[in-house]
């Protein structure tokens, strides 16, 4: 039988579509709290829809732009290149763009609208720190994030967010000057006015809330993805332990296992040290995502059970 | 956990004797080693050892003669060979060796209640199983540390250069975590170079 991570993942397509389909009535219902009280709902539509196709048009442009980097030629960085074609070509993919963040942090992201248009970028010091078959570990975990269009699911739950959180503050600002006539009513008629303070509270609460729950939704998504992304990084390449090393390289762990011999270290009495506490569950719920720990405990176990 | 087990412990609690825990924790490995023979082909060399620090005196040395003694009668119930060195950090060290891993699990375990009878339960450091994988052809420990009364793994590369197989020592981890009592601190992983098994 095959290992249960080399089947299909319909754990993802399900939460993908639970998590949206929540996401879209918790929109549902704060806009139609909002037109209850008096915003007319063109106004609204034109307000979300105007953002929601910005941010996506210029979803990946805002990224490549905030984290400084730079898309790369074949000239430029021609191991890089090939690197990720022959990842590519086994698991036919298109190739997306390459790009390279000058900084001695390791890390990389995958940023685009679809297969055809993505950008995967990684710094130079990921590429210092990392052997050729731990980076394509990374990149296949980058690639896999493309392929599962996570950008395009967490752009749309995070835009819900956002939409939510302005909504919010101009809730409150609309409530603290509803006396001089900037409020909600304006245009709808006199009689508004006196329940307006109430209402604004209603929106402010709503708003609220709606925020908070999507904002831990997009955080569950998330990490629940990085998990589905190392997933199909094991795949691509065939080696989880590979990526495992990365992770630990880039999360330190690995500068962290001591060399110094147990025996010295009694001798030193520095043995007794209360071993530092576990991250709490409060922590992780807040988190995008999951501890290294874990996510190496499962690449290990991928990798154990392929033996 | 069968009954028994679970009112000697409940009857232990009030008088907390560390040492059943140790033995306990020790124990858990005949079921680990297997998941380590059939995940990651390790092997065990035949090879395990006790180790705790030296103190002079004649307590000591009965001790000592204790554990020859207990050793050489038990021949006939396990086939275990011993010796008993000391290292240049001032060590003891008893080293057994058996076919079967039952027999030096049971062997350790047993050391390790001689030594805590004679009241130097103090004194002991770990104890220590070494493993073999035959497609690497390098030798794998587990070690097992008194103090944090949890396993955790060693791989050498170069004693000379203190490296360490960290990936080898990571697979160990992922395999038996959940089966024996296993220190998920990698900070506390402190290695024995050199041991003289």
């Amino acid at each position: 039988m095959r290992p249960s991570w080399q089947r299909k993942d319909t754990g993802l397509v399900v939460r993908m579509i639970l998590s949206l389909a929540i996401l879209s009535l918790l929109y549902i219902v704060f806009l139609s709290i909002l037109a209850y009280l008096g915003l007319g709902f063109i106004p609204i539509t034109i307000i979300a829809s105007i953002m929601i196709l910005s941010q996506w048009y210029f979803s990946d442009k805002i990224v490549l732009w905030s984290s400084g980097a730079k898309v790369v030629t074949r000239d430029q960085f021609p191991e890089l290149h090939d690197l990720v074609e022959r990842i590519v070509a086994r698991n036919n993919i298109p190739k997306p763009k390459i790009a390279v963040i000058n900084t001695r942090m390791p890390n990389a992201f995958a940023t685009g609208k679809g297969p055809r248009t993505s950008v995967v970028a990684v710094t130079t010091g990921l590429m210092d720190i990392l052997d050729p078959e731990e980076l394509e570990g990374v990149i296949a975990h980058e690639l896999t994030h493309i392929r599962n269009r996570d950008v395009l699911v967490l752009t749309l739950a995070s835009l819900f967010s956002t939409v939510a959180w302005y909504l919010m503050q101009f809730g409150f600002y609309g409530g603290l000057y509803s006396g001089g006539g900037m409020g909600y009513g304006y245009g709808s008629g006199g009689n508004r006015n006196n329940n307006g303070a109430g209402a604004m509270i209603i929106v402010i609460l709503v708003a609220m809330l709606t925020w908070i729950i999507s904002f831990l939704i997009i955080r569950a998504i998330s990490r629940y993805r990085e998990f589905a992304a190392d997933r199909g990084s094991a795949q691509m390449t065939g080696k989880p332990i590979k990526l495992a090393n990365a992770l630990m390289k880039i999360s330190g762990t690995m500068r962290h296992i001591p060399t110094r011999d147990l025996r010295q270290e009694e001798g030193l009495n520095a043995f007794f040290i209360i071993p530092a506490l576990s991250g709490s569950t409060i922590g992780n719920l807040f988190s995008t995502h999951p501890p290294v720990e874990k996510r190496v405990q499962k690449l290990m176990e991928m990798e154990a059970s392929m033996s | 956990m069968n009954l028994f087990k679970r009112l000697k412990r409940g009857s232990s609690y009030y008088s907390y004797k560390p040492e059943k825990d140790d033995s306990d924790a020790i124990f858990s490995l005949s079921s680990a080693y297997i998941t380590l023979e059939t995940k990651l082909d390790l092997k065990s060399t035949g090879k395990a050892a006790i180790s705790l620090k030296s103190v002079s005196g004649t307590f000591f040395t009965e001790m000592k003669d204790d554990i020859h003694r207990f050793l050489d009668i038990s021949k006939s119930d396990f086939e275990l060979l011993h010796n008993i060195v000391s290292d240049s950090y001032g060590y003891l060290w008893v080293i057994l060796n058996g076919k079967r891993i039952e027999d030096l699990i049971a062997g350790i375990s047993a050391v390790g209640e001689i030594i805590n009878d004679k009241g130097f339960s103090k004194q002991l450091l770990a104890a220590i199983f070494e493993f073999k994988n035959n497609s690497k052809n390098n030798h794998q420990y587990l070690i097992y540390n008194y103090n944090l009364n949890k396993f955790y793994p060693f791989v050498p590369v170069s004693s000379k250069k203190e490296e360490r197989g960290n990936e080898d020592e990571m697979k160990i981890m992922a395999t038996i975590v959940d089966e024996i009592p296993f220190e998920r601190d990698v900070t506390l992983w402190y290695p024995l170079w050199d041991m003289p098994l």
